[in-house]
């Protein structure tokens, strides 16, 4: 009874890891396939008259991709460190402050969370226009603040659960409220900042509609941006979509495998008792 | 080393609460003055006042010559011992000893010097690359204690300390600080609800209950001269039996009404309560004083075992005397032929016994 348990939750675990992986199978096998080869046997190995390696240089090409990774690289980076950096501070302050003020402003973040994008987005964007702010910096400062709302919840989560006392030995121990938090809260933070970093990131690396929205110059495009010049009114280039997307993934699943090991859990075992 | 005087202190939450209501206290200089009292008496919250982590509402807190009041709780001259520890966890011991020096820049050199010479003292030395949670109990508390020596401050103040250690490691610790305290000589205030930590610690020890001080005194005498009914029944284990009496002169001599028990008050008492005759008052008596009688007399009762407690060295007699619940503490042995159910005659030593006002609850037979 206990082994066909056992083997039954092992065949629902291989049937949806077959279905977790089919899409990634079907992107890479397809990348390195004519366009032809593609359209007539989308799930045959990429052997034979159709194999079409080249694919990739010609995509790295017509995607621009060191320009649009910079831009890429440098949005997500400084879009996922700002969030951070605001979100973890303002939920320690959220946390401490027992104010009424501060629960008020809690459940604000917390329901900003249930405003969809697409309803405020041509008024933000009219209105960023009119403050001259549709340029990567100001995309910066948009991400910062559609990212927040999540990243304090995430945030005040996890610093509750996180000793006052430490930071009072910190207060005596001679730290000013900047300090505090840098020298003692930010480094207890670690597991959750891998989490909030990853969520921002892989969130941000991926976006389309608001670098679309905000983006005009096309030497600011980021790679997703890039990735829409496959896709014409009269046809799509499967053939570069693909090896496209293949490049473009690789950079935030090495940031996820890297980060992923850096979630330590338990890391504030042994300050108290 | 610095005496701490505090003057009128109070605080006052926003929302009305008053916690502590205008405590004035002197400290020595050296000395080692425990705080104790039940839980919610603010013991820690005037801690925490002495410490800075809280403001104060009302009055003044001195540390050597200076009010500091208004000052940092770094610059205050102290160093604090939580009751959780508060190691910060991604350090190693050695960071977390060197941490508040490391805030003032001072030398490298010197910071090493100064956490090494703790180390030794504590014995830490073989631990000091290690982080908090790879620690046991005792070190970590040690550790905490160390964090606190390096500072090389005026008082420390320590907040329960020994709450999270085991029976067994809380004793150990107990001698540990009592000795480091001879050793430094500095300073030194010590909460804790632990009545003996309190008394085997502290050169003098301040009871308070519900924001008020009670008595501050040394070990000795809040256990023989409690100056009220609280200091009577919070200090001691078991605690004194305390039971509501009246006073009434048989003109030969005062005697004390229990219910139906009438006890002969010795001359020295029965002096002092001489305006309490006719006037209902508290009695106590602790358990020690209640020994085992052969024959009744006018310092006897006649009680039936309830309960009875052998602790081993000795045992614990808890006995009903018409509707009157009593304890008495006696050597083990003398305990042997007793068993619950059986009538007894037990006899009180009534010179040890305290008699207290019923309203004010202050000791009136001192």
């Amino acid at each position: 009874m206990e082994k066909l348990k056992r083997n039954s939750l092992l065949g629902f675990g291989g049937l949806l890891v077959l279905l977790f992986m089919s899409p990634l199978y079907i992107v890479v096998t397809n990348s390195f396939k004519s366009q032809k080869g593609i359209v007539i046997d989308a799930l045959g190995l990429p052997f034979g008259e159709y194999f079409r390696p080249e694919n990739y240089i010609q995509a790295f090409e017509e995607l621009r991709f060191v320009r649009s990774f910079i831009n890429s690289l440098a949005i997500t980076v400084s879009a996922t460190v700002i969030i951070i950096i605001f979100a973890s501070m303002a939920a320690w302050m959220l946390v401490r402050s027992k104010s009424k003020f501060s629960g008020v402003l809690f459940m604000v973040f917390a329901a900003a969370m249930l405003i969809p994008f697409q309803s405020v987005m041509l008024p933000l964007i009219n209105l960023m226009g009119k403050l001259n702010m549709l340029h990567p910096v100001g995309l910066v400062f948009m991400y910062l603040g559609f990212g927040s709302s999540l990243s304090i919840i995430l945030y005040h989560g996890f610093i509750k659960g996180i000793p006052k006392e430490l930071e009072e030995a910190a207060v005596i121990d001679g730290c000013n409220t900047f300090q505090v938090f840098w020298y003692i809260v930010f480094p207890l933070l670690k597991p959750i900042t891998v989490t909030v970093s990853i969520l921002n990131a892989m969130w941000i690396w991926n976006d389309f509609l608001l670098p679309q929205l905000v983006i005009n110059k096309p030497e600011w495009h980021t790679i997703p941006l890039r990735m829409f010049y496959f896709f014409g009114q009269y046809s799509k280039k499967w053939f570069l979509a693909l090896p496209g997307l293949v490049i473009a993934m690789i950079p935030i699943v090495i940031f996820y495998i890297f980060m992923q090991k850096h979630i330590v859990k338990g890391v504030t075992q042994g300050s108290i008792k | 080393m610095s005496k701490v005087s505090i003057k009128g202190l109070e605080k006052v939450y926003p929302n009305g609460f008053q916690a502590v209501h205008g405590i004035d206290l002197e400290i020595k200089d050296g000395e080692f003055m425990v705080f104790v009292g039940p839980s919610g008496c603010a013991k820690s919250t005037t801690l925490r006042m002495i410490a800075g982590l809280e403001e104060i509402s009302r009055g003044s807190i001195v540390i050597g010559d200076r009010v500091v009041n208004d000052v940092q709780p770094k610059d205050r001259g102290i160093a604090m011992v939580f009751q959780n520890y508060a190691l910060y966890p991604h350090m190693s011991v050695f960071d977390n000893m060197a941490f508040s020096l490391k805030m003032k820049k001072m030398d490298k050199s010197e910071i090493k010097k100064r956490v090494e010479e703790a180390a030794t003292i504590l014995e830490l030395e073989s631990v000091l690359d290690r982080k908090p949670k790879q620690l046991s109990g005792g070190q970590r508390q040690r550790v905490a204690v160390g964090r606190a020596i390096v500072r090389n401050p005026e008082v420390f103040l320590f907040d329960e300390p020994l709450s999270n250690l085991d029976a067994k490691l809380r004793v150990n610790m107990r001698v540990q600080l009592s000795q480091l305290h001879q050793k430094i000589g500095t300073t030194m205030i010590y909460v804790t609800h632990d009545q003996v930590e309190a008394m085997t610690m502290g050169d003098r020890i301040c009871v308070m209950n519900l924001g008020k001080i009670m008595q501050v005194d040394t070990p000795l005498n809040l256990y023989h001269a409690p100056q009220n009914k609280f200091v009577a029944g919070f200090i001691g284990s078991p605690s004194m039996n305390l039971l509501e009496g009246e006073v009434i002169d048989n003109k030969e001599s005062l005697h004390i009404k229990i219910g139906g028990i009438e006890l002969a008050l010795p001359e020295d008492k029965a002096k002092k309560i001489m305006d309490y005759v006719g006037k209902k008052v508290w009695f106590g008596c602790r358990p020690e004083y209640i020994n085992l009688g052969a024959e009744e007399s006018n310092d006897t009762v006649k009680g039936t075992i309830q309960v009875l407690e052998h602790m081993g060295n000795e045992s614990y007699i808890h006995f009903d005397v018409l509707g009157n619940r009593f304890t008495s503490r006696i050597d083990s042995l003398d305990s042997k032929d007793l068993r619950v159910g059986r009538e007894q005659i037990f006899q009180m030593d009534m010179d040890k016994c305290h008699i207290f006002d019923y309203s004010t609850e202050e000791n009136i037979s001192l």
